[in-house]
């Protein structure tokens, strides 16, 4: 402790000493002396818990007001406070307005008491402002509100390595904290409701996006047209689905636009990187289940406008998956990742409907290309694999959302449902019956918005089988195609339900994101942690406990291990 | 004394070339292999390009008599080199090298056709090596013993697939419907297997040097190799010989947007780099006979950007060679043939 005194002593003016309540008033003078710093890096509880006491006392600290002594946890982070302000936790508005430079080179006063938290300008969440807040500033300058000064770009926010985010968290859709792990943004908190907003959200136009479709096959299919089911009801689910589509699209954008940091940070998470299909998969929905009314049929350049990000998505997650690294497919599989595949395959299917030829095929062959590889690893369920659960979750649906889906993309590209259809519509049948009746394993889940994805797999197979039925008329197809339409309706109607309750009743549907505030190091005291969470190792040695901090080294290449700068 | 010291010269450059000439070098040969059937393919109905074929068929012909030549040399004055090759995971592979060459300058002959009784013969006496290392390293790869799937799935491993391939095409030329379909599917089953394992690259280290990243070209060399070989069983570009150039394409486009997964390799101009050429040469022909097939605006502009690509660079690449004669002569010793140096030995420089 006294040589890490000292270190800090010799990097920083000497800025350490018992502060009381009563100096407060003195604090922002130009006297380096005087000035306590509690600076709070990323990680360390220790502080944490020196920053919750003071945050309790926020009504002008005039409380007894212990010790706040700077104590990095190592010269290294000495250092780097000394180069970078870690500025999620300075100090309020009410302290900078004042425009005092502090002399302290970059060690700013962070985490003083607080004398009154500025109600507009918390500035805990700047660092995930897209440019640390600047565009905050700009806006607020437009309106005439004082703002206050520039902070350097906390340079933290470099990519974040995969690892990381299976050390932090866990669950079936990672976005549980672990025990020992801190985040970098404050946990008591509620957070600004854009910071809470996850991708994950674009799953509800999904769900009532396929709902839309299914009822529009089975008003306009011949095999079930003995249930004289009416139109108007695709209309109204499809209108529905449009109006869900823009909204949650314009708040996502105003994430982006205001942000970016944290939508950078779901992008580099290993299950929430999927759901960026999600919205051009609606997209799709939408386009499959225009009602008649609407429209008749579709511009072939919309196809070509919907499929390009697609493109782009599928060149950067394939290809981190073939090039390896640390986002190999053999670490980063998990069943959402079949959202990618379905992305492919309804591409397919709406540019088959659109009376395309070669782009389906093509869309349709790279879906297959890497469906295969996806379902090969999932099965396996490889020891290396961190993220699928143990017990069964609901995003094993997703299972069975691929094979219906590149059935009735098969059936619309070659013109008929022929055998290649009917296997894929067999295995998705099969995957679909070995989860149904497992549905007790299904209890116990935390809700969360992305099971409205799970819900798009039911209903794809209910469609596939009207399709089916279409082909093979007979009773017990079209009973078939029956009872999967009303399970996934009810489905459907439960979720609702217990959306709106979570939405309106219990008030967390938007939960704080621990999932996307991960730091960027781990919390330093390890002896108290349990199991550390990813291990990169061989086969071979999966039983063993590894530390992760060596999960870089490479026991069969041992030449050339991969560096944690490598391709990702 | 000047006799003697010229003599003793003469053998250490001997020595030397012989030493250096590994089963890798054979890429040249298949990349001007290829290029010459890419051409007889293309120029088939013209009758002036005769002449042109023949000049391009007998370049290759004649480097790769010369590697051949070499390597037989190096069989019998070093065959522990050989077998440390056999037993690299890397190595291995390329000994597919030297009959998927034959067999392509066979095909590409401007005067032979495959009904031609020496074709069949020739064929056989191609064909069989390939079997025989098939059965050798794919049952490896399943069966116990050290040499298992995982520990050494490399992409490099895509060329016995091609192999495969490349015979089977052979095969159904010759109207031989069975043995080619037989060839086929058992390329295909393998480089499902390895496309699989590939993808989800259990150990966290590349198996694959640095050096020898150009050789992940190969990714999207077997698909497109699978295309043409469906395309001449089933006799028109059907939905799967599309779907297999569509992965292709799709794998190539993948590749080439990442440039700094290459660019270690490219600091210092080496054997592998050939490694570039005939996976574009397969792509090239592939998109020839899609091109056929559609016959649209799309899939010829697809098909002459990658003839011009193909074409570049494998001039490029022989300007290259051309200019680093050290290749081969210089007499600087290599790199011994010490198992663990063996990855830059398979590169060469």
């Amino acid at each position: 402790m006294a040589a890490k005194q000292d270190c800090h002593d010799i990097a920083l003016p000497p800025l350490i000493k018992p502060i009381t309540a009563n100096e407060v008033d003195g604090f922002n003078e130009a006297k380096p002396s005087s000035k306590p710093s509690t600076v709070h890096p990323p990680s360390t509880s220790v502080f944490r818990i020196e920053a919750t006491s003071m945050l309790k006392e926020e009504d002008g600290a005039q409380g007894t007001r212990s010790i706040s002594i700077n104590m990095p946890p190592s010269p290294v982070e000495a250092h780097l406070q000394n180069t970078k302000r870690v500025s999620f936790t300075s100090g309020d508005g009410e302290v900078d307005e004042n425009g005092e430079e502090h002399e302290a080179k970059g060690a700013r006063s962070h985490s003083q008491p607080m004398p009154k938290r500025n109600p507009v300008y918390d500035r805990r969440f700047d660092s995930f402002k897209t440019w640390s807040g600047k565009l905050d500033r700009q806006l607020s300058n437009l309106r005439g509100v004082p703002t206050q000064e520039e902070q350097p770009r906390p340079q933290e926010f470099e990519n974040l390595p995969v690892h990381r985010y299976f050390d932090a968290l866990e669950g079936p859709e990672l976005d549980t904290l672990r025990a020992y792990e801190e985040i970098i943004l404050p946990e008591d908190k509620q957070w600004p409701f854009l910071l809470r907003f996850p991708i994950s959200s674009f799953s509800i136009s999904l769900g009532v996006g396929s709902q839309a479709i299914m009822w529009k096959s089975l008003s306009s299919s011949a095999a079930t047209s003995f249930l004289d089911v009416s139109p108007h009801i695709n209309l109204i689910l499809w209108l529905i689905t449009a109006a869900l589509t823009l909204t949650v699209a314009v708040v996502y954008a105003m994430k982006t636009i205001f942000y970016f940091e944290a939508v950078r940070r779901e992008y580099y998470h290993p299950v929430r990187v999927n759901y960026f299909f999600a919205p051009w998969i609606t997209l799709h929905f939408l386009a499959l289940g225009v009602p008649p009314l609407i429209a008749q049929t579709l511009p072939q350049y919309l196809w070509y406008i919907l499929m390009a990000p697609i493109l782009c998505l599928d060149l950067k997650i394939y290809g981190q998956w073939m090039s390896g690294g640390q986002r190999r497919l053999s670490k980063v599989a998990n069943p959402s990742n079949h959202l990618s595949v379905v992305g492919n395959f309804e591409g397919a299917l709406l540019g088959a409907s659109m009376g395309l030829k070669e782009g389906p095929i093509f869309f349709f062959a790279v879906g297959m290309a890497h469906y295969i590889v996806l379902f090969v690893t999932l099965y396996q369920r490889l020891p290396t694999n961190e993220t699928l659960p143990k017990e069964l979750h609901p995003v094993f649906f997703l299972f069975v959302a691929a094979p219906s889906v590149a059935s009735t993309a098969w059936a619309k590209i070659q013109g008929s449902f022929d055998s290649g259809s009917r296997i894929a519509y067999f295995i998705a049948l099969f995957l679909y019956v070995s989860l149904a009746v497992r549905v007790n394993f299904f209890r116990g889940f935390k809700f969360s918005l992305a099971w409205w994805s799970y819900t798009c797999p039911m209903t794809g197979v209910a469609i596939t089988t009207i399709k089916y039925s279409r082909a093979v008329t007979c009773r017990a197809t079209q009973i078939l195609a029956v009872v999967l339409c009303i399970v996934a309706t009810v489905t459907v109607a439960a979720l609702l339900v217990n959306t709106v309750v979570h939405a309106v009743v219990l008030g967390d549907l938007f939960p704080n994101d621990m999932a996307i505030a991960i730091s960027k190091r781990r919390p330093r005291q390890r002896w108290y942690h349990k199991k550390s969470g990813s291990s990169d190792s061989n086969i071979e040695h999966y039983l063993k406990y590894i530390d992760s901090d060596s999960d870089e080294k490479d026991v069969e290449a041992s030449i050339h291990s991969s560096s944690p700068n490598s391709q990702d | 004394m000047e006799i003697q010291s010229s003599e003793k010269s003469c053998k250490d450059v001997a020595l030397t070339v012989l030493t250096r000439t590994h089963a890798g070098y054979f890429r040249i040969a298949l990349s001007l292999g290829w290029q010459a059937l890419l051409w007889k393919i293309l120029l088939k109905d013209s009758r002036m390009a005769f002449p042109l074929l023949t000049i391009l068929w007998s370049f290759s012909l004649s480097i790769l008599l010369l590697l051949s030549l070499l390597y037989l040399l190096r069989c019998i004055f070093f065959f522990d080199m050989i077998k440390d090759e056999f037993s690299h995971h890397v190595g291995v592979n390329y000994l597919f090298a030297p009959w998927i060459s034959w067999l392509l300058i066979l095909e590409s002959a401007p005067f032979v056709t495959p009904s031609h009784a020496s074709f069949v013969v020739l064929w056989w006496v191609l064909a069989v090596p390939v079997v025989v290392l098939d059965v050798k390293i794919y049952g490896q790869w399943f069966t116990k013993g050290k040499r298992f799937l995982t520990a050494v799935a490399n992409p490099s491993s895509h060329l016995s697939v091609v192999g495969n391939l490349v015979g089977a095409r052979a095969a159904s030329k010759m109207g031989w419907r069975e043995v080619s379909v037989f060839l086929f599917s058992l390329g295909m089953v393998h480089y499902l297997v390895l496309f699989v394992t590939l993808y989800q690259r259990f150990s966290g280290g590349d198996l694959l040097p640095v050096v020898l990243r150009p050789v992940l070209f190969l990714f999207f060399a077997a698909p497109s190799a699978a295309s043409l070989a469906w395309y001449s069983i089933s006799g028109r570009f059907d939905t799967g010989s599309k779907m297999m150039f569509f992965l292709s394409l799709f794998l190539f486009t993948s590749l080439i947007c990442r440039p700094c997964l290459f660019k270690k390799a490219m600091r210092k101009f080496n054997i592998a780099w050939w490694a570039y050429s005939y996976p574009i040469t397969i792509l090239a022909l592939a998109s020839t006979r899609y091109a056929q097939e559609v016959n649209d605006g799309v899939a010829h502009a697809i098909r002459l950007f990658l003839l011009a690509l193909s074409v570049l660079v494998i001039f490029g690449l022989l300007l290259f060679t051309a200019f680093h004669p050290n290749l081969l002569l210089d007499p600087t010793p290599s790199p011994t043939h010490h198992p663990t140096t063996f990855p830059t030995y398979l590169s060469a420089n």
